[in-house]
């Protein structure tokens, strides 16, 4: 038996570049830094924003103040709140897929373990978000060049994108265990309800405001912080993301190691 | 050298559904051995197992001697298509299988263009454009591209075309004649009958009957058939010289087709002398129009078998 993960990574990577999602995730993160820099010029020209209405509303509703401090942090919270959904489409995908399309057999009886398909599509997810990621920031960094955004700073570019890697990173974390869900529910369907179910949660817990202990909140308030210090996640809502991170990638394996594949 | 497939009193129950219940077989090497069964008898479930997909309620199973489940490698020298062809659709032909060869760990990318070669496969068409027939040669091409010692293959020849159908049978004899040992389920009787060197019958998860097909001949049920302008009163006549004649199968089998036979036949037990037939019935002037003995193929042996035709 062998673990290696080298041609399922080929594989999985093959099918990704494939895929429709891939360009549908690249446009979800590229409208994203979009819509945020609208929220930056509307913020910036309020006479402009009492004309736009709804907008100016809701620009003024996201509390972002109109310099690159409040531009990085509103770029931060997309990435916890939209790449919960964009990163758990793209896991719940990775995995649904093989049973929506019937191919989980073909996985099941060869010389790789399982656990090997498993880690390599983990692999493949985290990479294809921290890319999105990245695109997400660059263009961020144009769109705010471009709208001559006040405040610069290396020292505060450089914190800004920090926290919005690290709240991708921790999202990734948080959407492994769609992959379990995907598998258990043999497609896209159960998982896509765990995930809307998830974030619903997530939203209710946070205004509760015991958002720090509740996984799935805490990206949300890292990026959060840099506006506003409240619910600050602290060493244990780190630990709790850690957790479900590890839970969902050994859970998943488990059960493509374990489960009767009848289907 | 350990036998291909052995299973021993394997069980898998879905709740308290037994969808296979205690079956034992062995496929010895260089066997093609067919599974028969109507849907729902426990063939995929059984095949399952055998490529630890399904773990047994009870019993157990061998596969090239390893015990299912206790060591991967030897899915190395195994192929398999279980419930119809699949790929990924997005990806092309040759795509779908350079990935098979990766999963595999085949060194050498050749692996792909001789299988392509073998079963007529466009390279460059994309997988989800494939008619039912292509779909299915890819799904072979994927369980022959590592050249195994064991297929196998749950319906092989469903969805191909007459052409497909003899292709595919020409190839897995030709696999045969190279020492592949191939297991099969199949419901197209008349493919099985051309191909397969012993058969299994699986019914309600049990295992009703095995034979070596050349035994089949042994097993069929024969029938001497007398037709008549005037089966009933042949019948009379017969039966006052003490000739039995059977009663008719008490359920026809299914769908006779609109045209039913234009020359309805009395059936005798075959052991009755068709010379003495002949001699009565004309004698008492009814003389047979048409005697000839029937024996059942193998469709109707499986049938009468599980129980779906008498």
């Amino acid at each position: 038996m062998t673990t290696e993960i080298g041609p399922a990574l080929w594989a999985e990577l093959l099918k990704a570049r494939r895929s429709r999602l891939s360009w549908i995730s690249a446009l979800a993160f590229t409208i994203a830094p979009a819509v945020g820099a609208l929220i930056m010029f509307v913020v910036r020209n309020p006479a402009r924003a009492r004309s736009m209405g709804l907008i100016a509303d809701k620009a003024a509703f996201s509390g972002a103040t109109g310099d690159w401090p409040g531009y990085l942090a509103l770029l931060g919270q997309m990435v916890a709140v939209a790449g919960l959904l964009v990163f758990g489409m793209i896991v719940i995908w990775l995995f649904g897929r093989e049973f929506a399309d019937r191919t989980a057999k073909d996985l099941l009886a060869l010389p790789a373990a399982r656990e090997s398909i498993v880690l390599a599509k983990f692999a493949v997810a985290l990479l294809w978000c921290l890319l999105l990621t990245v695109q997400l920031c660059l263009l961020g960094l144009a769109f705010g060049a471009a709208l001559g955004l006040p405040g610069w700073s290396a020292a505060t570019a450089a914190d800004g994108l920090a926290r919005v890697l690290a709240a991708a990173f921790l999202t990734v974390l948080l959407v492994t265990p769609f992959g379990l869900a995907a598998g258990m529910g043999r497609g896209y369907l159960a998982a896509v309800g765990v995930m809307f179910g998830t974030l619903a949660l997530a939203q209710v817990v946070a205004a509760l405001g015991h958002g720090a202990y509740f996984p799935w909140a805490v990206p949300a308030l890292l990026a959060q912080v840099a506006a506003e210090t409240r619910q600050a996640p602290g060493p244990l809502g780190y630990t709790l993301v850690a957790a479900v991170g590890v839970a969902g990638v050994l859970g998943t394996a488990s059960w493509w190691r374990r489960a009767d594949h009848a289907r | 050298m350990p036998d291909a497939i052995k299973t021993t009193d394997v069980s898998k129950r879905f709740g308290g559904f037994p969808a296979v219940d205690g079956v034992s077989l062995t496929v010895r090497r260089g066997e093609i051995y067919a599974l028969l069964g109507l849907n729902g008898a426990g063939k995929t479930t059984l095949i399952r197992m055998l490529l630890g997909m399904i773990r047994p309620t009870s019993g157990s199973a061998r596969v090239l001697g390893v015990p299912v489940g206790r060591d991967r490698a030897v899915w190395a020298k195994v192929g398999y298509l279980v419930e119809g062809p699949t790929a990924y659709p997005e990806l092309t032909v040759r795509e779908n299988l350079e990935i098979t060869r990766r999963l595999r760990r085949l060194p050498s990318p050749r692996a792909v263009d001789e299988v392509m070669e073998r079963l007529s496969l466009t390279p460059h068409a994309r997988a989800g454009t494939l008619s039912m027939g292509n779909a299915q040669r890819l799904a072979l091409a994927k369980a022959l591209i590592h050249r195994p010692e064991l297929l196998i293959l749950d319906e092989p020849v469903n969805g191909l075309d007459p052409a497909g159908v003899v292709e595919i049978r020409t190839m897995l004899l030709e696999l045969r004649d190279e020492g592949v040992t191939v297991f099969l389920s199949s419901h197209i009787l008349a493919e099985v009958a051309r191909l397969a060197t012993r058969v299994g019958i699986i019914h309600g998860g049990r295992l009703r009957e095995e034979f070596a097909a050349a035994d089949l001949d042994s097993r069929v049920r024969r029938r001497l058939l007398v037709a008549t302008h005037d089966n009933d009163k042949a019948r009379e006549i017969l039966a006052a010289e003490g000739i039995e004649t059977l009663a008719p199968p008490g359920r026809q089998a299914p769908n006779p087709g609109p045209n039913p036979d234009p020359d309805p036949a009395l059936a005798l037990p075959a052991a009755t002398p068709p010379d003495r037939v002949a001699t009565v019935l004309v004698h008492a002037g009814c003389p047979p129009t048409r005697l000839a003995m029937a024996e059942e193929d193998l469709e109707t042996y499986f049938l009468r078998t599980v129980g779906a035709y008498r």
